[in-house]
């Protein structure tokens, strides 16, 4: 992980991006408020492309209780600053 | 947040509600609490739930521990706010074994299979076999195939001309199979052939006497012994509106184990059997690549298979190819459904 690049690029632009690659929509349609609800593609299946996605990005496991956690991008976005050690996304 | 939890009887009234709100998926958890339950509950409520029962194999010669890894249900599956449970659930029983397996599932298209092989696991489809006994009652009751006015009538006319008949016998053989005893368990004898056998598979399920009077005790199953060659456990099931057998009367090949390239007189000898018996149709479900050629041999034909084996990465890993383990409707939770 380029953690100076974490550092100065947008954490949640970033997870906003592999999102948008995995469910296939454009940028703008994920917000941090996006939930599986608010995206028909947003399935079990993409849930898990998602995670392994962000796993291997950003060089993250994410416990079961992590999981259960992921309940909008935003949320997801939080939890991966967490895990880095990044204070808050931006 | 969702978090995991044991099931203890506090959370039964919320299973009963859990049950009734995935109901739709035709699924239902348990109700009484066991040890091989694990939980996602959100609050009072349960989210989720899956079993988990440790059972040891015999892999490459080497006893392992792995674990079947069954009825993982997510409210998910109804209610897209939970999407994320199925995940969280699979990697909950990963962090307990990471050998796991499971089976059945419907076929390799239905949500879980695509999950587990989104997960890396390793899909494989275990064989289905077939051998038509009677054909007029076969043709006349196989709910599978009777889906359209066209395939029906087609199907009436095969069983009320007896072409069915003659098709079938021109592309079956007759079997006669011998040496066979019908017995009340496995005893000394079973762990002989367990010893003499095992080592013949990439990977099998351990199958010594106690562990197979443990799995078909009940007086439903019929433990066939055939002399010098193995043994075999078949069912003989009258079936009553069942989705794909209608009213058929279906002898099911479960389970069986053989000395090496003994396979065919066992299949052979339990086939005539449950033939004796007057079934309408004989089935298997079978991975290993030898019992598959000893089904053949014994006139059965392959269709259609919706029962998948899933192999977690690290027990594919360990346990190689898969036409190499001896898997059937005797693994897992057993043969349901027959």
């Amino acid at each position: 992980v380029d953690s100076d690049r974490i550092v100065t690029t947008s954490l949640f632009e970033r997870v906003q991006g592999i999102a948008a690659d995995v469910f296939d929509v454009p940028r703008r349609r994920i917000a941090p408020d996006t939930s599986p609800e608010q995206l028909p593609v947003w399935d079990s299946v993409r849930h898990l492309s998602l995670v392994l996605a962000l796993e291997a990005h950003f060089g993250l496991c994410f416990d079961p209780e992590e999981v259960g956690r992921m309940t909008t991008v935003g949320r997801i976005a939080e939890l991966v600053a967490a895990k880095l050690g990044d204070p808050a996304p931006r | 947040v969702i978090q995991i939890a044991p099931y203890g009887p506090n959370r039964v009234e919320a299973v009963r509600r859990f049950n009734r709100r995935v109901a739709a998926t035709g699924f239902a958890f348990p109700e009484r609490p066991a040890a091989a339950c694990t939980l996602a509950v959100e609050g009072d409520e349960v989210r989720g739930a899956y079993l988990l029962y440790p059972q040891r194999f015999l892999i490459r010669g080497e006893p392992v521990e792995v674990a079947h890894y069954r009825l993982p249900l997510s409210e998910g599956s109804v209610n897209r706010a939970y999407v994320g449970i199925g995940l969280q659930l699979l990697r909950h029983a990963l962090e307990r074994q990471v050998r796991l397996y499971a089976l059945g599932m419907g076929g390799s298209h239905q949500p879980l299979p695509r999950m587990l092989a989104a997960a890396g696991w390793s899909l494989t489809d275990v064989p289905f076999y077939f051998k038509i006994v009677h054909p007029h009652r076969f043709l006349r009751g196989i709910r599978a195939l009777r889906s359209s006015a066209p395939r029906r009538f087609a199907l009436d006319l095969a069983a009320w001309t007896g072409a069915g008949w003659l098709v079938t016998r021109l592309l079956q053989r007759r079997v006669r199979g011998g040496g066979l005893e019908v017995v009340e368990g496995f005893g000394a004898w079973a762990d002989v052939l367990w010893n003499e056998s095992s080592s013949g598979y990439g990977g099998l399920a351990w199958r010594d006497a106690r562990t197979l009077d443990e799995r078909y005790g009940d007086a439903r199953f019929h433990r066939l012994r055939v002399a010098a060659s193995g043994w075999a456990v078949v069912l003989d099931t009258p079936m009553r509106e069942d989705r794909y057998f209608g009213d058929l009367r279906v002898g099911t090949l479960v389970d069986a184990l053989a000395v090496p390239g003994r396979a065919v007189e066992v299949v052979q000898a339990a086939t005539a059997y449950l033939e004796r018996r007057g079934v309408d149709v004989v089935i298997s479900n079978q991975l290993h690549r030898a019992w598959g050629d000893a089904l053949r041999r014994a006139g059965c034909r392959r269709g259609p298979s919706n029962f998948v084996f899933a192999a977690s990465p690290r027990l594919a890993e360990l346990a190689g190819d898969a036409s190499d383990l001896h898997v059937n409707r005797g693994d897992g939770d057993g043969p349901i459904h027959l």
